[in-house]
Formats: structure tokens, C-alpha cells, sequence
């Protein structure tokens, strides 16, 4: 698995573009498994799964525990861990603005945080894109 | 030779970015030039135009640049240093105070780069990283953020140097060496 972290229009879905060039790409939607997404890209080498920050607002819609919060986001990133192919997850940074007034932004925000630092925590290789540019953090 | 120097609120970009023209511009010899973005629309604003340029000192020539760069930048003269403070500002003004289009605010951007790069002049310009916080709640925001990155793109990508400025610390995204600017022009 690999993971391209950055800000919003920082340009990570370019370079993911320009290294795996014959990937095939997937929108998570709400309430999806890893399994399930894929299963619709059979045979493929690599497949970059993208819309995880906009999976994991829905899913924290639907689960107001944060431990179960946590497994099924972890069952997530395990299935693509265990994916026949390799699986390049675009990831949001998200956490370097004010601390929300709003609980359900705050908790958006750490569970975001937990997310990708367990993600990573499961790459091969990680990047980290600015502006364009990036950095192999992994 | 062009730089784009980007951080947070008071990391120090600013003064980063004039301690590296200032160094350019003993190099290169030719004027001193500070291309301001902002306007003083209020006493606020213009309070902190006038400290800003206390703090600059002595020996910069200043240009007001609200929205016409290109008009600016046209005045400096070939060879010398410019300082464009801050993107960021001029975005927002492009946006919502009269400026264009998305297509033709990046457009002119790419043309004052151009002409810096065929005239020689040393620009360093300075902005804010916006991107990396909650995704805005309106879609009007996320467009500006959206305008602003396409900018930071285009610059990171046409410039020689690349600095993120983290409490006053330099991190070098495309670092050259710093005697290049002698001889790259």
C-alpha cells in the first residue's frame, strides 16, 4: 500500500497520475468496504482509492462511538493492506488550522489524523505533496 | 531568479523573504523594489502598511499593486529586485474587488513570472498556506482555496527556489545555490 497526503488542491491526485499511469482509480462512497471497492477493479496492478475524508465524515454521521469508529476505519485500511493489488490511498491533511468550535469538526479533524498516521503507519512508501511539489516521507 | 516563500501566520515568511531580496539584491546590484498587494481600506490596514515599511527601513522604492502586477512590475527595471508581498491578499482582491477571472488572475500571474524571468529581475513572493486546515464549510471558500493553491502550483512550479517557513526557519522545497543568483539572472 502507499499513501499521497496533502492539503486541499495541493496536487496529490496529479502525482498519482503521473506515477501509475495505468492505474485504475475509485471513489469511496459512503458506508463502503474495502472488499467491495475491490471487487469492481479486478486484475488491475494498481488502484488509487480516493474521497476517504468525505467516506469517514459520512461514517462518523453514522457511528457515534469512537472505538467502533476506529475499527471500521481500520478494517478499511486492512483490507487495502491485504489488497491483491497495490492500493494508493489519496489522504487529506487536515489538522493544521484552529481547534473547531464545532464537536463534529473536531472530531472529523482527529479521526482524520488517526487515520492517516495509521495508513501510513501501513505504506510502503508515503509522499507528502505542497504546492505541487513533494517530499517521500516513507 | 524567482522564489516562493509560504507558511503560516507570523512564521516569519515576510521577513525570511526580504532577508533573502536583500541578499539577491547586493549580488545584482540595480533598485530595491517592494511590490505591495495591500490596500488601506482601513486605519487598521493602513496602521500595519505604515509598520510594515518602518520595519523594511530605508532604501526600497514602493509600489502599490492591489491588482494590476503586471502594471508594476512594468515600472521596475530590468535587473532589479522585487519583493511581491502578499499573494495571498492579492487572491482575494482579485476575486471579490474587481480583478477577473480564475483563468485570467493564474494567466497574469504567468505573465509577470515570464516577464521577471526574461528581464532579469530577482522576485521573491510571499503568500500563506491556507490549505491544510478543515475543509472550508462554504463552497464560496473552498473556491477561493481553490483559486489560491492553483497560484501556489503554478509558482512552485515555475520558481528556482521553493521555502516553507516554519517559526522563522527556512524548509527548502526546491533548493538552488545561493550563488546562481549571479550568474542565472
Amino acid at each position: 500500500m502507499q499513501s499521497v497526503i496533502g492539503g486541499a488542491c495541493s496536487g496529490r491526485r496529479q502525482l498519482a497520475a503521473q506515477r501509475f499511469p495505468c492505474a485504475g482509480w475509485h471513489r469511496l462512497v459512503k458506508g463502503e468496504g474495502a472488499e467491495e471497492c475491490l471487487a469492481g477493479h479486478a486484475g488491475r496492478e494498481v488502484l488509487v482509492v480516493d474521497g476517504i475524508a468525505a467516506w469517514l465524515s459520512a461514517a462518523l454521521a453514522e457511528i457515534p462511538d469512537d472505538d467502533a469508529l476506529r475499527e471500521t476505519w481500520l478494517r478499511l485500511l486492512d483490507g487495502f493492506v491485504a489488497a491483491p493489488c497495490e492500493a494508493v490511498l489519496i489522504l487529506d491533511e487536515m489538522g493544521r488550522g484552529i481547534v473547531p468550535m464545532d464537536s463534529a469538526a473536531r472530531r472529523l479533524r482527529d479521526h482524520n489524523g488517526w487515520l492517516v498516521q495509521a495508513a501510513v503507519e501501513r505504506s510502503r512508501v508515503a509522499w507528502y505533496l505542497r504546492h505541487g511539489l513533494f517530499k517521500q516521507l516513507k | 531568479m524567482i522564489a516562493f516563500v509560504s507558511g503560516g501566520a507570523r512564521c516569519g515568511k515576510s521577513r525570511f523573504a526580504e532577508a533573502l531580496l536583500c541578499r539577491w539584491h547586493v549580488q545584482r546590484g540595480g533598485r530595491r523594489w517592494y511590490l505591495a498587494t495591500a490596500r488601506a481600506a482601513d486605519t487598521e490596514m493602513a496602521a500595519r502598511i505604515a509598520r510594515h515599511r518602518r520595519e523594511r527601513g530605508p532604501g526600497w522604492h514602493t509600489l502599490e499593486a492591489p491588482l494590476a502586477l503586471d502594471v508594476a512590475l512594468a515600472r521596475v527595471g530590468d535587473g532589479d529586485s522585487v519583493l511581491l508581498d502578499c499573494l495571498t491578499l492579492w487572491a482575494s482582491q482579485w476575486r471579490y474587488g474587481g480583478g477577473g477571472s480564475d483563468d485570467e488572475g493564474e494567466a497574469l500571474l504567468a505573465e509577470c513570472l515570464a516577464a521577471a524571468r526574461v528581464r532579469g529581475i530577482a522576485l521573491v513572493v510571499v503568500s500563506n498556506d491556507l490549505n491544510e486546515d478543515l475543509p472550508p464549510g462554504d463552497a464560496e471558500t473552498r473556491r477561493y482555496i481553490a483559486f489560491l493553491q492553483r497560484l501556489h502550483r503554478r509558482l512552485a512550479h515555475e520558481a528556482d527556489r521553493v521555502v516553507e517557513v516554519v517559526a522563522g526557519l527556512p524548509i527548502e522545497w526546491k533548493p538552488i545555490v545561493e550563488n546562481d543568483a549571479e550568474t542565472t539572472g
